[in-house]
């Protein structure tokens, strides 16, 4: 389905599997987000107004509000590139179910897809009462080459935009896309820190824990279905439970005494990597979620922390100040093979692994003392700073594209949520309400 | 390159990654207490080593999943999109994420600042001293010393006391790093209290790293009243 070209050189296929294993080569996927890869130029046709039973107004802004949520979205998903319509003399607005005779233009200027659609009201069913239809057209075959109908109440008028640019994604790269996803964040509420989820664009934040305490660093389950995170029963302890979203059930899944902190599922849902301080100082475990059985990963009067899974699940990335201060290290996911990755700067902290396995992003302190956002490469060749600027950044999370990180940062004063592209382009903030937003985890795609 | 240390490349390279990890694996047991672990997590399944023993399957296989999108079509039929809370049947795109409900639960919330409370007061009137540690570092001062010779003296004096050390940390630095800076100046705390002859089943520690901030400003005089051991008289569990 996804077209992929997996980067290993053709010599270690003649060593074989045992060189796969060890190498991180493996988990390296080259798609949309290599450097030449050419943005498909697209444009809206406008999300076109009908009757129904709402004000004038209100169509309005259901219209407009439909059309730019799906701007956004097809801005967001760096697949395509948007267009300017009227400049280029196509029709906008006020358009059927067929493509506009200018739209024949589209191809002699560039313009790859035309989407345009319409959104009403349906009186009388008062679960149902929203209804979108969308369509597509292709410039290179000059015919519209499918659309979609969606209907539900007006609360799903922005799903129904994201599920749109979803399906356009999906139709031209074979990837789902990530106007559907989630952020799980702590957000604070008093003194106490709880944990929301919302949409990937800020949107339609909920909460889903009312402990009154702490509850920190959710992170996604594979499948979507549950979130897990550090909690303090009781004040005193630090546990990790896991929640189900859907009916706020808890389980708690380590409670061993001592700091247990930064839960992190792996890929295969199998494995739960996190680190506890039972035994003495924080390090390293892995709990076979089937089993229950417990194995210890890491052995040093250091500190070992905050544990993040390469795309195959067969390393791990992680946190440790086992040479001074906090640098990244790896190691296979039993625990053996361990090497330092970083080495510039006196602390770096916090790693992700990209779900395409080609960088890590991490936090680096800058010679400023400055916590900011980088990215290295998982043989440390390559290294780049994607933030700048005053304050703390803290907790990158990949999209499950690999195109975008979400991360916490003081950079405007109080701890709120952004995003930016694995480049380090368009740095978009995503909440803008309460004290303090933090610890964001991006769910997987759907 | 010439032919002969080309043939031979794929040889030494297999060599090479067949040995790296017995040998690291032999470093990571030489630490000593891997095997003791392993053997204690065999014995003791479930509550007795801490770990749940009953939560639901997380297992996940990408192939299961089948991508709920349904493709664009020339002539689309109708898709129902769900919403939040209360939708009969399972319409598309109604994900586990949509009907998620929070679970407000204000009882807990009111118990927990009661307890809060109690332990405030409970610490203000025994007249503990707090403990302040410079950046990155979590050394107990010369005037952290004093401060908790005060307050093993208090409690020697009140031996059916328990103490809990809260580490706290400024917000410089990473969250999860944080937590475990403030064990550590926790334990610095506690371990200084000890040599002070206080006995350690009457002394806890918890980190809350940068969590639960003295002042949220942005200055050095803020940073420095976050970097703490905070010595609570505990009254809960």
């Amino acid at each position: 389905m996804t077209f992929r070209v997996v980067v290993f050189v053709s010599l270690c296929v003649s060593i074989g599997v045992a060189w796969i294993i060890e190498s991180g080569a493996a988990d390296v996927f080259l798609e949309a987000t290599r450097q030449d890869f050419q943005k498909i130029p697209l444009g809206i046709a406008g999300i076109e107004n009908l009757g129904g039973s709402e004000s004038p107004e209100a169509r309005v802004k259901l219209g407009t509000r439909i059309e730019d949520v799906l701007k956004a979205d097809v801005r967001r998903s760096l697949v395509f590139a948007l267009v300017d319509l009227p400049s280029l003399g196509i029709k906008v607005g006020h358009l059927g179910a067929e493509p506009d005779p200018s739209f024949k233009q589209a191809a002699e200027n560039g313009v790859s897809v035309i989407v345009w659609g319409q959104a009403g009201m349906k009186s009388g069913n008062k679960d149902v009462d929203l209804s979108m239809d969308g369509y597509v057209y292709d410039a290179g075959s000059n015919e519209v080459v499918g659309g979609k109908r969606y209907v539900g109440s007006t609360s799903v008028a922005r799903l129904m935009a994201h599920r749109f640019a979803d399906e356009l994604v999906f139709r031209y790269t074979g990837e789902p896309g990530i106007a559907r996803t989630k952020i799980a964040y702590v957000s604070e509420l008093g003194t106490a820190r709880e944990l929301f989820v919302m949409d990937y664009d800020g949107y339609d934040p909920r909460q889903l824990t009312a402990d009154g305490f702490l509850n920190l660093m959710p992170r996604w389950s594979p499948d979507r279905r549950f979130l897990v995170f550090t909690t303090y029963r009781n004040r005193n302890t630090q546990d990790i439970d896991m929640i189900e979203l859907a009916t706020g059930k808890r389980w708690t899944l380590v409670a061993q005494g001592g700091l247990n902190i930064t839960p992190v599922l792996s890929p295969d849902g199998n494995s739960l990597a996190y680190s506890s301080s039972h035994e003495g100082n924080a390090e390293l475990y892995r709990l076979d979620t089937k089993t229950k059985a417990v194995q210890r990963l890491t052995t040093h009067a250091a500190g070992d922390l905050s544990p993040s899974w390469s795309p195959s699940g067969r390393e791990l990335v992680f946190t440790s100040d086992r040479s001074g201060g906090p640098q990244i290290f790896l190691m296979s996911a039993d625990g053996s093979n361990v090497r330092r990755l970083t080495f510039e700067g006196d602390y770096n902290a916090a790693p992700a692994w990209s779900p395409r396995g080609n960088w890590i992003a991490y936090v680096c302190r800058t010679p400023k003392k400055e916590y900011k956002l980088c990215v290295i490469t998982p043989d440390g060749q390559k290294r780049l700073q994607l933030t700048t600027g005053l304050g703390v950044d803290d907790s990158p999370s990949w999209s499950p594209d690999g195109r975008h990180l979400v991360f916490s940062s003081t950079v405007e004063g109080k701890s709120q949520i952004y995003m930016i592209d694995a480049d380090g382009k368009d740095l978009e903030r995503i909440t803008f309400t309460g004290t303090h937003n933090s610890a964001p985890s991006w769910s997987p795609a759907s | 390159m010439k032919k002969i240390p080309v043939s031979y490349l794929p040889l030494i390279l297999g060599v090479i990654v067949l040995g790296m990890p017995a040998c690291s694996k032999k470093a990571v047991r030489s630490g000593g207490d891997m095997q003791a672990s392993q053997d204690e997590t065999a014995k003791g399944r479930g509550s007795k080593d801490g770990t749940g023993s009953s939560f639901p399957d997380t297992s996940f296989s990408r192939s299961d999943e089948s991508n709920n999108l349904r493709g664009l079509d020339r002539n689309p039929s109708e898709e129902r999109l769900g919403g939040h809370a209360g939708n009969a049947g399972s319409p598309v795109g109604a994900g586990h994420a949509n009907a998620m409900v929070a679970k407000a639960d204000s009882g807990a919330v009111a118990r927990q600042l009661a307890e809060i409370r109690a332990e405030q007061v409970a610490s203000v009137a025994a007249g503990l001293r707090d403990v302040f540690f410079a950046y990155d570092s979590f050394s107990v001062t010369d005037e952290g010393r004093h401060a908790l010779a005060g307050d093993a003296e208090w409690a020697r004096s009140n031996p059916n006391a328990q103490l809990k050390i809260e580490g706290h940390c400024d917000d410089r630095g990473t969250s999860a790093y944080n937590l475990v800076l403030g064990e550590k100046r926790a334990k610095a705390v506690r371990n200084y209290l000890v040599e002070l002859g206080v006995a350690p089943t009457y002394l806890s520690v918890v980190s809350y790293g940068k969590e639960r901030p003295f002042c949220t400003e942005h200055t050095e005089s803020c940073y420095s009243q976050n970097r703490r051991g905070h010595l609570v008289v505990k009254t809960g569990k």
